[in-house]
């Protein structure tokens, strides 16, 4: 897996890193302690994360791609994310639930058919 | 034979629904009623339906589009699933990831928060008006099968929750049902929020980090309406009362910021981070004896962003030096 790992000793530095490699937009708010910071900090801690590597919003941008999305989506939307969220989407993309609606495996249909009868699942709203 | 499969899934009950409906059937006796008054958390209404809510059948796979377009245009913002399927479809998983339906709503001028993992918190949000999108794995752990809904109604006393999903308008399924597929999905529910607006039951960290990733998305001329109204509810919080001094200080109202970091140190006198926002304000504004001893403070209980801290002190010691 394509990772830039960074093993830092202290949260400080992670979050100046992170701040320079995700090309935000900082320049401006150099000299005060920035929201995005203060709020990526408290995740990792809320977390209890050890926060190892960092990716790019070019990073994750690369992966919707590589799944499909077409490129300027891809850009629009990662704009759009936390810096704790581009973390957990670049990590997870391919493990991370994604909500797709109604498929069916054929082959455990009568399995589900009794679970649903039985109230455990939820798959045929007819029965 | 269903004996059997329950065990096998390790399928555990609906323990929030029983309690849920244990407390409505304990308080539809006309005896408990007076004595619940007292109580500090109204009753539930007994059946809610929020049956304006628009409904958009979802096409194969595109169950996000559609359930987010759902809440969104409940939340007054006018957009189609088509709109949105360039924006959370992932093709190559078939679906919508749950991230970036937080995300998404950001573009439209909208905060997303995440509900506490609660049936009641849920049920409380519908009563309140709002529509609340939920995620499900309606078959099992080991075969999952993901579904975005949205929670538009519910009735106790038939023991239903009232859903827009998939190509049903109003899906009635029992509340116990209904709680099983929703905490196979970990409890996923969010309400879209218009900034000023606060969810029942919000807690300070997460409504902090729903309104900075709102206002980090770009969208953030109103964000300052969702900071105001975060710091009525919770007056004394430190990272809103910062967020709304910072994003003063990006719109250059110096002097409300200068308020909102005071603001802050007035119940966290050492909170560094303010000390050192507060420095840099009043460095700005001319006041350079304030900003050396507030710079002084911030260097002097360090932490996370020392290395910022000094680059301030450096910088009003200069400014002191050459003056």
């Amino acid at each position: 897996m394509k990772k830039y790992s960074m093993m830092s000793k202290s949260l400080a530095s992670l979050v100046l890193a992170l701040f320079t490699m995700m090309s935000v937009q900082v320049p401006a708010m150099a000299d005060i302690v920035s929201t995005e910071q203060l709020a990526f900090e408290q995740q990792t801690q809320i977390k209890r994360d050890a926060v190892k590597s960092f990716f790019s919003r070019d990073d994750v941008a690369a992966q919707l791609v590589e799944r499909g999305v077409d490129a300027s989506d891809a850009q629009m939307r990662v704009d759009s994310l936390s810096g704790s969220e581009l973390n957990a989407l670049y990590e997870q993309i391919d493990t991370l639930p994604a909500g797709e609606g109604l498929g069916i495996v054929i082959g455990i249909l009568v399995i589900f058919i009794l679970l649903d009868v039985a109230g455990v699942t939820d798959i045929f709203p007819g029965v | 034979m269903t004996a059997l499969l329950l065990v096998m899934t390790g399928c555990v009950g609906a323990p929030q629904s029983a309690l849920l409906l244990a407390h409505f059937n304990e308080h539809s006796n006309a005896d408990l009623i007076e004595h619940h008054r007292e109580q500090a958390a109204p009753v539930l209404s007994p059946r809610v339906n929020l049956d304006n809510v628009l409904f958009f059948p979802q096409e194969e796979y595109q169950c996000g589009p559609a359930a987010l377009a759902t809440v969104l245009n409940a939340s007054l913002v006018v957009v189609s699933p088509d709109d949105l399927v360039s924006q959370v479809y992932v093709p190559e998983r078939q679906g919508s990831l749950q991230i970036e339906m937080l995300a998404a709503p950001r573009r439209y001028g909208r905060i997303s928060y995440q509900l506490p993992p609660s049936l009641d918190a849920v049920l409380r949000e519908v009563q309140a008006g709002r529509p609340v999108l939920v995620m499900q794995n309606l078959a099992l752990t080991r075969f999952p099968q993901w579904h975005y809904a949205v929670v538009v109604g519910y009735d106790l006393a038939q023991q239903d929750i009232i859903l827009r999903s998939g190509t049903i308008r109003d899906y009635r399924v029992s509340l116990r049902v209904f709680e099983r597929t929703w905490s196979r999905a970990q409890h996923w529910a969010v309400v879209i929020l218009q900034p000023g607006e606060l969810p029942l039951q919000a807690s300070e960290d997460g409504y902090f980090q729903a309104v900075s990733a709102y206002e980090n998305a770009g969208a953030s001329s109103q964000a300052g309406a969702a900071y105001r109204a975060g710091l009525e509810r919770w007056p004394d919080s430190q990272l809103l009362g910062m967020g709304y001094g910072n994003l003063a200080y990006r719109d250059g109202d110096r002097e409300l910021a200068i308020t909102a970091y005071s603001k802050v140190l007035e119940h966290h006198q050492d909170y560094a981070a303010a000390h050192n926002n507060l420095a840099q304000v009043m460095f700005e504004t001319g006041d350079l004896q304030g900003a050396e001893a507030h710079a002084r403070n911030a260097v002097r209980l360090g932490g996370s962003f020392a290395e910022i801290y000094q680059r301030t002190l450096d910088r009003v010691l200069a400014a002191n030096a050459a003056r």
